[in-house]
């Protein structure tokens, strides 16, 4: 099907509209696809609770462990089940390249923002759709840092990322045993996730809204 | 039910995680950092052929922007008809509790810590989405220490930021 919409523009609209034309020919998916992986994002990450403040925030206050239980366990099914479909060749490895410097500073940065603001990129456009104008004042703010981001790039930010000493995996260091390393990678963070200790901080104006029976903080 | 257990939550992740890597899906990782430069360039009017920067991103940009706008679709509605958590707020109970009472600290608070994420990802490579979950899940020696970096500082700034003893 050949898809053609008038994007030539210089106005906002146009703008989005080039969005939209770029995902249709860069070939990761259909625009539907995409847009449906997002929904599903979404979805999965609103009906978990884990946008809350009281869940990201509340893990760094260490008074909530629920999104750390999620992330491990997700991430270790999916580093079982990723290696073998990357083996049989339906998927590929697309690896961040270790730049100590960007991630060390970038790391930081990001953990303090992220305790602050109980969100992170993922999480907050999430928040923002269930009415969290804090979250949306906080976005903006991200829209600025964005803007510096891209502005200072070649002129700054580029030269504090540092040096890449490439993209390094796990594997890699265990050559001819891939397989069982992937294995006990998986499993052990799987472990990790069921082990931590559950801990919940609930929200009562969330809950409030809730019929009695349905309340997770009365089960 | 209107709230989906931990372990139901990363079993869904992982799907749609392997969903997304699979030749049959989207052959990309999922992210959620890129696209907010990438705003910055369409709201800010800035060319990719100037900055060196959107031109590196615009693929990816365009790609997560597009996944975005289905991830506040999503969260939309699941909000409004299934855990009914839409409300619009200002302010959150556990910055009540643990914090204060100004709407105005909350503002400035989100805004200054939303400006400082932005440029965090931005310098590691990827965030909570990118480097986190999709990283580590190819066990990417880069997001295990983006990880354990972010879980660190994480937790000692909730430590001295909130007044969390006795409550």
């Amino acid at each position: 099907m050949d898809v053609r919409i008038i994007t030539d523009g210089q106005d906002f609209a146009s703008r989005i509209a080039q969005m939209f034309e770029t995902v249709i020919h860069e070939g990761h998916g259909s625009l539907a696809l995409v847009f449906l992986i997002g929904i599903i994002f979404g979805g999965i990450i609103q009906y978990t609770r884990v946008d809350k403040f009281e869940k990201i925030a509340g893990f760094s206050m260490l008074k909530d462990t629920i999104v750390p239980k999620m992330l491990f366990l997700a991430v270790g099914l999916t580093s079982i089940g990723l290696y073998f479909m990357v083996e049989a060749g339906w998927a590929h490895y697309h690896i961040k390249p270790v730049i100590w410097q960007g991630l060390l500073i970038g790391g930081t940065l990001f953990g303090i923002s992220m305790a602050i603001m109980g969100k992170c990129p993922g999480t907050g456009p999430v928040s923002i759709a269930e009415g969290r104008i804090d979250v949306l004042v906080g976005a903006i703010g991200g829209l600025f840092g964005g803007l510096v981001f891209t502005l200072y790039y070649d002129d700054f930010f580029k030269a504090l990322m540092g040096k890449s000493l490439g993209k390094l995996t796990l594997p890699q260091f265990f050559q001819g045993h891939e397989h069982i390393v992937v294995l006990i990678f998986g499993v052990v963070v799987s472990l990790i996730a069921i082990v931590i200790p559950k801990i919940e901080m609930f929200d009562e104006a969330d809950l409030s809204q809730l019929p009695e029976d349905e309340r997770p903080d009365r089960q | 039910m209107s709230r989906l257990p931990w372990w139901t939550g990363g079993i869904l992740m992982s799907g749609l995680l392997l969903l997304t890597f699979s030749v049959f899906g989207a052959d990309r990782p999922i992210g959620a950092s890129t696209y907010v430069p990438y705003f910055a360039g369409l709201v800010f009017d800035l060319s990719p052929e100037k900055y060196s920067y959107l031109k590196e991103i615009q693929n990816p940009g365009a790609w997560e922007g597009v996944m975005l706008l289905g991830a506040l679709f999503g969260g939309f509605v699941t909000s409004v008809f299934i855990t009914k958590s839409f409300r619009i707020s200002l302010i959150p109970t556990g910055w009540k509790k643990y914090k204060n009472n100004s709407v105005l600290s909350r503002l400035l608070w989100s805004f200054v810590s939303g400006f400082f994420m932005i440029i965090g990802a931005r310098l590691a490579g990827g965030c909570t989405s990118g480097h986190f979950m999709s990283g580590m899940s190819q066990m990417a020696i880069s997001s295990m220490i983006f990880g354990t970096v972010v879980m660190i500082a994480l937790v000692i700034t909730g430590k001295f930021f909130y007044n969390t003893k006795e409550k």
